[in-house]
């Protein structure tokens, strides 16, 4: 069973480098300057309320002992207080990142289906006039600011046309019985479509040009002049042949993209007022609240770290030559 | 004279490199007897991969055919459609690459691979394709346990096995042989040439070996054509044309491989010098410049392809004392110090 061995290994990996992160997150912000409950205490407390406060949230303790409480809770899935919304992280982390993932994966998926279609196009149809015009205009797309995409979209398709509302997810006043109810509404298709559409236009460049030049690459090689001497059809040749080898990497790159997407989710999210983890964290770190921001920042990592691994599978599933090395 | 089942006449293949045009190929004629095996040899870059190549019509985005024909079996591949020349290929004239490991995709099964021409190009059902697959690996002497592997899992001489069952899947007239043993180690090439050779027997096929070695020729082939600079130099039976070079590049050639016997047949003598290049030719016989026994006309006029002996022909001024020069050619000193242009 080389599939389930190298799945268990893949596993223990990522158990390891969670870890890492965890460390790392638990010392960053006990590292940075300020009294991390700045925001919670109020100037007119004594200083016997400040420090039972600080003995409440265990800020008394040496620095080793609150590292294992903080592991600790963490394996039993409690992040901490907020201490700006005085509840627990994990329930408002809970409550925004469907919104996220929701984004970042509708848009990337857009993303790297027209990427990855257009890459493949552009690659077979090479030295046109297509070509000439298309690679400039990919260019542009990959070096426009998603803010500033954002803005633009916002004022032609909103303020100006009003075909798509200005920001949120939901109507004002608007409740539905359960996220799935949300999700699945139109209402919410309109409040996703500006978002998902600037994510998606500023990150289809990476999957279109991968897969132009893998295509490239593949072209060249000789299995795929031996299945042109074999007599196959154009479209065998380059879809079953050409495009199928040439996906292998834009799959590993999707891992990575969801990575950068998170972070390029927090000025999106900014922008439309959508709310999501992006946006949480920003609010969270200029607020001080740091249980929250420690609790976004864990969360990122783990969709990071999950994606990867599921890269990785994929691979393994995709390119026979791994799954028997 | 068995009957020809390919004869090609001046054919022409160029490459645009830049503004300029190289003729890779340059009026080359030559005939493939049905059921015989034909070595084309020469040196790198000499033509022979290109009229491989040209022979399926799948050649570089920059090259195209220029002139001649290739008349396999009353129908010449220069003038067919793509559309008629795309129904003979693999059903009729199949290939076998230089590097099977390249040329099979990585990531689909042997078996996939085998089922994708079965079926696709030869109209086999399900069943009917399994058969097959399993009936080619036991003709190359594969275990048909081993279908269900990918070319990353077998051995060069393997993956040149899967290849050659491929090149007969559909089981083509013609089998065109690219080097198909040039990548290979000596005792594993041996294998797979003495299996070639049994197969093409077995199936009456023919096919064309297209190779540097000609120690290869001398091996296997029936019949063979050298190339020189993309024109044919000297082409005859095996025999003749081995045992009686009379072209003096095949001479030079003759004395530049040990043969694959292992029988030690004096020193090894290079040829001096490279072939010319194509874009600038030189104006007489392409081999003068490193021919030892060059004459002034050889400079001048390009000496056609001459009758030199039953079915064999030559392309070369001299040829008439080719006596003379094999003895000559057999010495070492003949080709050292030998002024290069």
């Amino acid at each position: 069973m080389p599939h389930l061995k190298a799945a268990i290994s893949r596993t223990l990996q990522l158990a390891l480098v969670l870890w890492a992160v965890v460390t790392i997150l638990f010392l960053m912000f006990r590292l940075m300057p300020g009294n991390p409950m700045a925001a919670y205490i109020d100037p007119t407390f004594t200083l016997e309320q400040q420090q039972a406060l600080m003995a409440q949230f265990g800020l008394d303790k040496p620095l080793w002992e609150q590292y294992f409480i903080y592991i600790g809770n963490l394996l039993q899935g409690e992040l901490g207080q907020s201490f700006r919304y005085r509840e627990p992280v994990a329930t408002r982390i809970w409550a925004l990142l469907p919104n996220t993932l929701i984004l970042t994966f509708s848009s990337l998926i857009l993303a790297y289906t027209f990427g990855i279609l257009a890459g493949a196009y552009l690659a077979w149809k090479r030295g046109g006039v297509v070509e000439n015009a298309a690679i400039p205009l990919v260019l542009t797309t990959r070096a426009m600011p998603e803010f500033w995409l954002g803005m633009v979209l916002l004022a032609i398709f909103s303020f100006n046309l009003g075909w798509f509302p200005a920001g949120g997810t939901r109507p004002a006043g608007a409740s539905y019985d359960s996220l799935w109810a949300l999700y699945t509404s139109r209402e919410f298709l309109s409040y996703l479509a500006l978002p998902a559409l600037t994510l998606a236009i500023y990150s289809q460049g990476l999957p279109l040009l991968l897969m132009r030049s893998n295509m490239l690459d593949v072209m060249k090689e000789d299995f795929v002049t031996m299945a042109r001497i074999k007599g196959l059809s154009n479209w065998t040749v380059v879809v079953r042949h050409a495009a199928r080898n040439a996906l292998l990497p834009v799959m590993t790159s999707f891992a990575i993209a969801v990575g950068y997407q998170l972070q390029g989710n927090v000025v999106v999210e900014s922008v439309f007022s959508w709310p999501g983890l992006g946006r949480e964290l920003v609010n969270a770190v200029s607020a001080s609240d740091y249980p929250l921001a420690q609790g976004a920042f864990l969360m990122i990592a783990v969709v990071v770290i999950l994606m990867n691994l599921i890269a990785d599978l994929l691979y393994a599933l995709l390119d026979p030559r791994i799954s028997h090395a | 004279m068995t009957e020809t089942l390919l004869s090609v006449r001046d054919l022409r293949v160029s490459y645009k490199v830049g503004a300029s045009r190289i003729d890779a190929v340059d009026g080359a004629s030559f005939d493939v007897p049905r059921g015989t095996i034909v070595g084309l040899v020469g040196e790198s870059g000499c033509g022979k991969t290109t009229i491989a190549k040209a022979l399926t019509r799948v050649i570089a985005d920059n090259a195209s055919i220029t002139g001649g024909q290739m008349m396999f079996e009353g129908r010449d591949l220069v003038s067919l459609s793509e559309r008629q020349m795309n129904a003979l290929r693999w059903r009729e004239i199949a290939f076998i690459p230089q590097s099977a490991m390249n040329s099979l995709d990585p990531v689909y099964t042997v078996e996939s691979q085998l089922n994708e021409v079965l079926r696709r190009r030869g109209g086999l059902g399900r069943r009917e394709a399994r058969k097959r697959c399993e009936e080619l690996f036991e003709l190359v002497g594969i275990d048909k346990g081993r279908l269900s592997d990918y070319p990353h899992q077998f051995s060069g001489g393997m993956r040149q096995r899967v290849a050659i069952a491929l090149a007969l899947a559909l089981n083509p007239k013609l089998v065109i042989a690219d080097e198909p043993v040039t990548a290979l180690d000596v005792i594993v090439q041996r294998q797979i040439l003495d299996q070639l050779r049994e197969l093409q027997a077995a199936l009456g096929i023919s096919v064309i070996i297209v190779t540097h070695d000609i120690s290869v020729v001398a091996y296997i082939c029936d019949r063979t054509v050298v190339m020189y600079a993309g024109k044919v130099a000297e082409a005859g039976s095996m025999q003749a044309t081995l045992t009686e070079p009379s072209h003096p590049y095949t001479m030079g050639l003759r004395n530049a491989f040990p043969d694959l016997q292992g029988a030690a047949s004096g020193t090894l003598t290079p040829i001096e010098g490279a072939p010319p290049n194509l874009a600038f030719p030189p104006p007489g016989c392409r081999f003068a410049p490193r021919c030892p026994f060059v004459l002034e006309t050889c400079r001048q006029v390009n000496p056609p392809l001459e009758t030199v002996g039953p079915n064999h022909v030559a392309a070369c001024h001299r040829a008439g004392e080719a006596v003379e020069l094999r003895t000559q050619a057999a010495r070492v000193d003949t080709w050292s110090g030998k002024v290069l242009a």
